[in-house]
């Protein structure tokens, strides 16, 4: 008895901590996804997306999958009917840097400075991208 | 679309998200403190104890690394922190668990979610659990990482429990 009683406070205190991390980034992420900024910010990257081996429109779905989530970012994907190395390569960047305002507020919760952490996985990202682009 | 029905959006939303963790994370937690009491955490920690040492981690690195592999970077975080307050992990073991997390996580829905649209498994599967080891080692074999405290730390850290003394 004593045992659940100790799990489900470790559950309230721990699912508290991260409601108060996650919610208020996922409303301004939310409201964010309405306004035409993710849409501005995937036609500034256009251009360089040939040097990962994408299309320009492939934009749109690393911005998603970035500020929002991957299953977003697999909703555009899917719309864009890329071939199977271009998926490989999307994927491969997107596993490596992906909803990063959550994601980075969770790791400066447990310890890290999350500024870093978000540009050390947009970096990784994009090495990855052009790696697989010449290997592949 | 109006302010109303975004605002109503983002509400429900955060809320599916909110009991998305919680549906996950109190099973989890009730299950880790039975495990414990049964000395099963003991067990695994002394099992994982050799892939710990190739990181220079303490045995108790073991439970935020497979939770975080398995259920996501939130999670993990979530027994990282438990870990903290309970003083197992020091600052350089929450960089280096961080890190090899930030790298690899939820590695089954993840993998799973691209290879249903095409991606090849192997080679997004492959190049982050590699890629996670090889930073992690070269990381926890550097003796700069100390150093890098001040400028890396997030703001929460527990060294102590406050309320109690024990751990």
């Amino acid at each position: 008895m004593d045992t659940l009683k100790r799990g489900f406070h470790k559950g309230l205190s721990t699912t508290w901590m991260l409601s108060k991390v996650v919610v208020p980034i996922y409303m301004v992420v939310t409201v964010l996804s309405f306004t035409p900024l993710l849409g501005k910010i995937a036609d500034f990257c256009a251009p360089f997306m040939k040097y990962v081996g994408l299309p320009g429109e492939a934009s749109l779905a690393l911005v998603i999958g970035n500020v929002l989530n991957m299953y977003a970012a697999i909703g555009v994907i899917t719309s864009l009917h890329l071939e199977p190395r271009e998926i490989t390569i999307i994927a491969m960047m997107l596993l490596f840097s992906h909803t990063l305002p959550v994601e980075c507020a969770v790791a400066g919760k447990s310890g890290i400075n999350p500024w870093i952490i978000g540009l050390g996985r947009i970096t990784v990202a994009i090495f990855a991208g052009i790696i697989l682009n010449i290997t592949l | 679309m109006d302010w109303l029905e975004i605002i109503k959006i983002s509400l429900t939303g955060s809320l599916k998200n909110v009991l998305q963790m919680a549906l996950i994370i109190f099973p989890m937690m009730i299950i880790l403190e039975i495990a414990r009491d049964m000395k099963l955490l003991d067990r695994i920690a002394k099992w994982m104890a050799p892939a710990m040492r190739f990181f220079r981690l303490p045995k108790e690195g073991a439970f935020p690394i497979l939770i975080g592999l398995t259920f996501g970077l939130a999670y993990g975080a979530g027994v990282i922190i438990d870990s903290v307050k309970e003083g197992h992990l020091s600052w350089r073991d929450l960089f280096l668990i961080n890190i090899f997390l930030v790298l690899c996580h939820s590695v089954v829905e993840d993998t799973a979610l691209f290879i249903a649209i095409g991606a090849d498994g192997s080679i997004i599967l492959g190049c982050r659990v590699l890629l996670a080891l090889v930073v992690t080692f070269f990381l926890s074999r550097w003796g700069g990482l100390a150093k890098l405290e001040p400028l890396l730390a997030g703001k929460l850290i527990v060294p102590h429990c406050s309320h109690c003394e024990k751990s």
